[in-house]
């Protein structure tokens, strides 16, 4: 009745403009989000505990080869990667300050902004970005067409918890990688704004070393370890994730690397603004 | 609650919907030692999903399934686990993990659930794969073998841990008339040099006669035909013998999606 002013019953539909329906909308997103992250936390809690058991009956919860054929994958080859994509940023970045800084007669700050960006922030956070992207996606492809093609089930067939064996070896791998390879992002990108600053602000090297160890404090070290390990895990728990949980064939294995991949680096990027804000509402300074 | 343990494996009264979609309805089956129990029915009609029902990989929505005497769906999962060691399973497609070569595939239980020493592990799986004809074959990857070639590693795979009972979806189905007899003949061999019970799914009827002690045939989610080969060659339920026969005449496409290819 109240659709004759408006148009058609179908367009108001669309339009949607009613609150009840917008509510329910978010309601339905909220939920679907929730359920998602509650899957994760099962995931990784029942990964967990498949692997502890298999400790407690005497075992080895997975072959050491197996652990060192990802972490080759995931960290030695990834490290070309992350030291040039960190050694280019971290030269931009002491080019821009420096110039900035050149005219206040400050510039010797540079290799310390540049320690300290990079340790506490930019080191972890390129790191996962990177490695959601090279090593997350790897993963979920390869589980996702594995479940696809029945291995996964398989396993599971065989008496063996396909978590354990397919996951804990991966995720494992990425959590002690990633401390791994943020130190070498940093000190890619240090080297490189010494590099700048001998070359356009007339500094010695060990003299830019010396000040980036007068300016890094052992905190920052710490909260840059604590980020990587954190940002491993995440990356390696959601790629495991959503490889296992693909479904519909080979345009399910792409659709679901394509969501890890954007998942994982919105997750870091989340978790990292999250760890910031807490840190500095409580370590303030 | 309990089984009597005279039985292998059984089913009673097992339900299973998927979404809105009823697969089984009330299915009661039992394998009783050193059966090859045959199951036939049509595409989708659920019986792939028995096999996963017996594995534990899937629950059902309603009934009971045991594996000797223990209820598969009241089992923990270490405990289940401990029972899939007894159960083989041979997947359509073989399902050999595509990153490990032959012998490592067929190590694999081996590896993960005993402690035997590697010289062990690879006497057995030798001599699994001899029993298979594949002992040449060990250092190839899963992409090099043909389809007949992979069913036969995934057989040795599905032996390496002396099972009691194996399970087979599809064994033959793409494979040549030639290479499947030749299937057909090992796990007959097989399951007879080992005294394994087997239940073998399948819609070749050539095969299923060849490898078949005893047949059971689904159809709408309920068992409609159990018994000796010979009882269903001599079948008059209409569905069973248009399944025999192959005919497009019968109740079974009757008001099925297929029935509209037909006119
Ligand atoms: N995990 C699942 N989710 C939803 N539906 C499923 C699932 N597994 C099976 N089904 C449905 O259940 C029905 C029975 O499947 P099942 O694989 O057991 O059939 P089948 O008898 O083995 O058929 P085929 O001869 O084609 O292998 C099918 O219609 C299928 O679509
Ligand atoms: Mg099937």
């Amino acid at each position: 009745m109240a659709n004759t002013h408006t148009g058609t019953g179908a367009q108001s539909e669309t339009l949607s403009t009613n609150p009840v329906v917008v509510v329910r909308g978010i309601g339905q997103l909220g939920r679907s989000f929730l359920r998602e992250v509650g899957a994760m936390f099962w995931f990784i809690a029942h990964t967990l505990d498949e692997t502890i058991d298999r400790v407690r009956q005497g075992r080895v919860p997975f072959r050491a080869a197996s652990f060192f054929q990802h972490t080759e994958r995931a960290g030695v080859e990834s490290v070309p990667l992350v030291g040039l994509v960190s050694f280019f940023l971290g030269l931009t970045m002491a080019l821009l300050t420096g110039y900035q800084l050149e005219r206040f007669g400050t510039e010797r700050l540079v290799p310390g902004l540049v320690a300290i960006g990079f340790t506490r922030e930019l080191g972890p956070l390129l790191t996962g970005i990177m490695l959601a992207a090279r090593i997350g996606a790897a993963f979920t492809a390869e589980l996702g067409t594995m479940k696809v093609s029945e291995e996964v089930e398989a396993i599971e067939a065989m008496g063996i918890g396909p978590l354990r064996f397919l996951v804990a070896p991966r995720m494992l791998a990425l959590f002690f990688l990633m401390p791994c390879l943020s130190t070498i992002s940093n000190i890619a990108a240090i080297f490189a704004s010494s590099l700048v600053c001998r070359a356009y602000f007339n500094m010695a090297f060990v003299y830019s070393i010396d000040l980036v160890r007068d300016a890094l404090l052992i905190r920052d070290i710490i909260t840059g370890i604590l980020k990587s390990l954190m940002f491993g895990l995440i990356i390696g728990g959601i790629a495991c994730y959503r490889g296992l949980t693909v479904n519909g064939g080979a345009a399910g294995v792409g659709a679901a690397t394509t969501s890890s991949v954007v998942t994982a680096i919105t997750v870091v990027i989340g978790v990292d603004t999250l760890y910031n804000t807490i840190y500095t509402i409580f370590f303030p300074t | 609650m309990t089984a009597p343990s005279s039985h292998v494996a059984e089913l009673r009264d097992v339900k299973m919907q998927f979404d809105e979609k009823k697969v089984l309805d009330g299915v009661s089956l039992q394998v009783n030692p050193l059966d090859r129990l045959v199951i036939m029915g049509q595409s989708g009609s659920g019986k792939s999903t028995i096999l996963r029902l017996i594995l534990g990989i899937l629950q059902p929505n309603a009934g009971s399934i045991f594996f000797k005497q223990f209820e598969i769906t009241r089992l923990r999962r270490r405990k289940l686990q401990q029972v899939r060691r007894h159960i083989g399973m041979v997947y359509q497609y073989s399902a050999l993990l595509s990153s490990r070569n032959v012998r490592d595939n067929v190590a694999l239980p081996l590896e993960e659930l005993t402690d035997n020493s590697r010289d062990e592990i690879d006497e057995i799986v030798d001599a699994k794969l001899d029993l298979v004809g594949m002992k040449d074959s060990k250092k190839l990857m899963p992409s090099e073998l043909s389809g007949g070639m992979k069913k036969r590693v995934s057989l040795a795979r599905s032996l390496v841990m002396e099972p009691e009972l194996i399970l087979f979806d599809e064994p033959v189905a793409g494979l040549d008339p030639v290479i499947a007899s030749v299937i057909d003949e090992l796990i007959i061999s097989l399951t007879e040099k080992s005294q394994v019970t087997s239940v073998i799914v399948t819609h070749e009827m050539e095969s299923a006669f060849r490898i078949g002690t005893r047949m059971a045939m689904i159809y709408q989610g309920k068992i409609i035909e159990d018994g000796p080969p010979e009882q269903f060659k001599q079948s008059n339920n209409p569905v069973v013998a248009q399944f025999l026969s192959g005919s497009t005449e019968g109740p079974i496409l009757e008001g099925s999606q297929d029935a509209i290819a037909t006119k």
